[in-house]
């Protein structure tokens, strides 16, 4: 069977790239039963398009991310919380580890499970002057995603949440509609916000990853080696994933230092833990479910 | 009933783009005026304007407005244009049952039974794609009645040619 | 592959041919197509959901306002005062109102960054004034369409930055820079070529204007050329985005004919939103339906086909460039500017790249290129507008629309083959 998956990223991408090795494993190891022909560039249609495609079996697999799919699956919501990882380490054990697991086989009801999750590294605040403390943040217009998460935590950090289409973030930087905007290192380069924004400030707030979906229907007409096949493919592109991922985003910041000029910024993490906690709690209280994710991550520490 | 609904369409179609520039103008002056930027104005913009889209959209097919191009079928007259005529209707009349309403409908049962909610407002997005649907159904009234017209000898419109310029 | 482009482009072209209207049209040969790929069902649902979610995005939203914003100034008496403010200036060149009707396609689209919005703004404008002066009709619209587009090269241009976005980061700074002598090079030939047919056709040139009859038109010009600044002005100093500008521009127009001019008062307002309606959605049906298309192409590995097909003619540099401008011509023909960029830039990228060419230079020329796509038919968005608006149908616009062709063309072409067109000023100002 050839699954057709959607993406929005361009094919250099290290996300594309590591879901092509994905692809190259599940071949070898289904003696080419089973391909996965990728689509760059949200041919298909966008992250939310195209999951309505997948629940409704028109398209097999795609990748979101997992903020987009909080609209679908409630669960993601737990891992989107600011300051929910404490390191890189305690990311990677959670996602590669039985929360993770359960997180991707939670949404079968809605007609789809997740197959792998692939880091996006952390995001931190960028904008026309350092953000050292939460107090730095006071009367600043930050552009943030449309998700009520996002917005909830830089208003508990004392800025004003500010959506912007992201196809006018560029701008808006360069007028100064937004004093500033949140993301991982890469989007000074790819997105060329360095250009308009010269200091990045390394507060690390979030780690929002990338997740592989697959349809229902696509999924049970795989074969029980079939589907552990992927699920070995999807666990060893991870791990290549991370290290790509590193790499992308460490030459990212060193482009933006030397070629584009930002500065790059060390943070002191407490007062903004410190300041998002209420947060935890108000997802929690959310249901049942997120209250046992939400403390079973924290203990995976 | 014909007058009717181009009534109500008229009025609901006002009603959203005034909606739409409020929202649009309030979203500028909270953020540069007040100072605390509006988190929601953006997304209720996005999807008012696909609804004004679509309603706008169907009243435009009831309005023979839609752009066609008429280069073939300009200088048809009498039984020629009367069959040329029905072809079109019946051409638009199976994709809004087919496409907009059946596959629309299907759409939006389907995100409302998954639950799919729209990231800022937190609204049922079954109720967005609602107007997909909606839009079909009026559009295959006005087909309707376009049939109607042509059976009873009235010509669809008096002074330009069907789906021609616009004045 | 080949059945998938047989399928899409036949009943396209049966659908248009018989007079279906064009959204319809493109639509059904959509959904027709995906039943290659993907059962009834599905395909009627996919279909659905694009003509819907493709008008998903908060930048169109500049689309219906400047449509409003036009026929405010139409109707509320702004329009005439800075038609004859532009008279007195240009009214001596022949073809004055289809000059006025350039130069404004350049300021309004440059600030808007929007060629439709451009298109129904301008064009709403001096349609009624050039008939009045007894230009055909069909000629007016042709100049507005062709014109329309140059504010997507001029910045600063949505369009530049979905390129940089495909791309993965080529410098916008460079890219918008870049753009300023191609997108003027567009407008000025448009300009020469008008003024040529205005002549032959001997379209009337004002008489020359006394001076206080200048200065009378410069006072009356004055309110509605703050529109101009207050839209610029806010958009330079970060007071909103350039689609925010956009609902400003209908709150200023409003303000200014409800309560000042008192050309118009609020009992005709309904009237006014319902003609901008009926434009917009004329347009926004044609972009959701052609995005439905666009995904039943890239279902369907047209692209990949296309640009294959193309590129295997021959391996001389010069011929892949103009086989990949004319393969662009052709996808410009069908398909809307965003989609196209959007599958295309990745296909032709990496082949310009293998030939040396640099990526701001490609960027102009596929933004150039498809600039010339959405105002051919059958699918272009500027064609309809400028239709639209100008009050002329697709078939009476053909004809006065192949000089500017030609003219695009031959500029295309130039801006293809002398990268320093594009390159020489991020050089000189950016150190690119
Ligand atoms: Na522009
Ligand atoms: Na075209």
């Amino acid at each position: 069977a050839t699954l057709r998956l959607n993406h929005n990223n361009p094919p250099e991408h290290p996300v594309h790239i590591s879901m092509q090795v994905m692809a190259d494993r599940v071949a070898e190891l289904t003696n080419g039963e089973v391909k996965i022909r990728i689509y760059p560039n949200a041919q298909l249609g966008t992250q939310r398009e195209s999951m309505e495609l997948v629940q409704s079996c028109a398209l097999e697999m795609a990748r979101s991310n997992a903020s987009e799919l909080e609209a679908f699956e409630e669960s993601y919501s737990a891992l989107n919380l600011p300051y929910i990882f404490q390191s890189e380490e305690h990311f990677n054990t959670v996602v590669t580890g039985e929360i993770g697991a359960d997180i991707l086989n939670a949404s079968v009801a809605q007609g789809f499970r997740g197959v792998a999750y692939y880091t996006e590294g952390a995001r931190s605040f960028y904008g026309d002057r350092p953000i050292t403390s939460p107090a730095d943040l006071k009367g600043m217009k930050i552009r943030v995603q449309p998700s009520p998460s996002a917005i909830r935590m830089v208003e508990l950090l004392g800025g004003n949440p500010t959506p912007i289409a992201w196809g006018e973030l560029y701008s808006a930087l360069q007028q100064g509609v937004v004093d500033g905007a949140e993301n991982n290192p890469t989007a000074l380069t790819t997105a060329r916000h360095g250009e308009v924004a010269k200091h990045f400030s390394l507060d690390e707030h979030t780690m929002i990853p990338s997740v592989v979906v697959i349809s229902n229907c696509a999924y049970d007409a795989l074969t029980e080696d079939q589907r552990t096949a992927l699920r070995q493919a999807a666990l060893e592109s991870m791990a290549a994933h991370r290290a790509a991922w590193n790499a992308a985003s460490d030459a990212a910041i060193e482009a933006a230092q030397k070629e584009l000029g930002v500065n790059v910024h060390q943070v002191e993490k407490g007062p903004f833990v410190e300041a998002v906690l209420p947060m935890h709690e108000e997802v929690a209280a959310k249901s049942q479910n997120l209250a046992d994710l939400i403390a079973r991550i924290k203990a995976a520490n | 009933m014909r007058n009717a609904i181009d009534t109500l369409l008229r009025s609901t179609i006002v009603v959203i783009f005034s909606i739409l520039v409020v929202c649009v103008s309030w979203q500028v002056i909270s953020r540069f005026i007040l100072g605390t930027p509006s988190t929601s104005t953006d997304e209720l913009a996005r999807f008012l304007f696909m609804w004004l889209a679509l309603i706008g959209g169907a009243y435009t097919l009831g309005q023979r407005r839609h752009l066609a191009i008429d280069l073939l079928t300009l200088h048809l007259s009498g039984r020629r244009k009367m069959i040329s005529e029905l072809v079109i209707i019946g051409v638009i009349a199976l994709f809004c049952a087919i496409v907009m309403v059946y596959g629309g409908g299907q759409l939006v049962v389907r995100t409302l039974s998954s639950g799919q909610v729209t990231p800022s407002l937190q609204l049922p997005m079954g109720y967005v794609y609602g107007a997909i649907p909606f839009a079909g159904l009026v559009m295959l009234y006005y087909c309707l009645t376009f049939c109607r017209d042509l059976f009873a000898g009235r010509s669809l419109n008096t002074d330009a040619a069907a789906f021609g310029p616009l004045d | 592959m080949a059945s998938a482009a047989l399928l899409l482009f036949g009943v396209f072209g049966l659908l248009t041919a018989i007079g279906v209207p064009v959204a319809f049209a493109i639509g059904a040969s959509a959904a027709v197509t995906f039943l290659l790929f993907m059962d009834f069902n599905q395909s009627v649902f996919i279909v659905a959901q694009q003509m819907a979610s493709g008008l998903d995005s908060f930048t169109l939203l500049a689309i219906p306002f400047f449509i409003l914003a036009g026929n405010i100034m139409n109707r509320g008496g702004i329009a005439v005062r800075l038609i004859a403010f532009a008279q007195v200036l240009g009214g001596r060149l022949p073809g004055a109102l289809a000059h006025c009707n350039v130069l404004a396609n350049m300021m309004f689209g440059s600030i808007s960054g929007s060629a439709v919005a451009a298109a129904a703004a301008v064009g709403g404008v001096m349609a009624p004034l050039q008939k009045k002066e007894g230009y055909d009709p069909a000629f007016s619209a042709a100049v507005n369409i062709a014109s329309c587009p140059t504010g997507l090269l001029i910045p600063p241009s949505a369009t530049l930055i979905v390129y940089s976005l495909i791309t993965g980061g080529t410098s916008i700074a460079a890219l918008f820079v870049a753009g300023y002598v191609p997108g003027i090079l567009m407008g000025f030939g448009l300009m020469a070529v008008a003024g040529i047919i205005a002549k032959r056709r001997g379209y009337p040139v004002a008489p020359r204007s006394s001076w206080a009859q200048v200065l009378e038109a410069t006072r009356n010009a004055i309110l509605p050329l703050g529109l101009v600044i207050v839209v610029m002005g806010g958009i330079i100093s970060g007071a909103f985005t350039a689609t925010e500008a956009s609902a400003i521009a209908v709150l200023y127009t409003l303000i200014l004919a409800l309560f000042w001019y008192r050309e118009i008062s609020l009992k005709d307002l309904p009237s006014i939103v319902l003609d901008s309606a009926v434009t917009t959605s004329i347009v926004l049906l044609m972009i959701g339906a052609s995005i439905a298309m666009s995904r039943a192409m890239a279902f369907g590995d047209i692209p990949y086909a296309l640009s294959d097909a193309l590129l295997g003619i021959s391996d001389n540099p010069i011929m892949i460039l103009l086989a990949i401008n004319v393969a662009l011509l052709i996808v410009g023909t069908f398909m809307d500017m965003t989609p196209a960029l959007l599958i295309f830039t990745p296909i032709f990228m990496p082949v310009v790249q293998s030939l040396g060419m640099d990526p701001v230079h490609f960027g102009i020329v596929m933004t150039f290129n498809l600039c010339i796509g959405i105002c051919t038919p059958p699918v272009g968005s500027a064609l309809f507008v400028g239709c639209s608006v100008g009050g002329t149908s697709i078939g009476a616009v053909i004809r006065p629309l192949l000089p500017f062709y030609a003219v695009l063309f031959v500029l295309l072409l130039l801006v293809t083959f002398v990268p320093e067109i594009s390159l020489a000023l991020p050089k000189l100002l950016l150190g690119y």
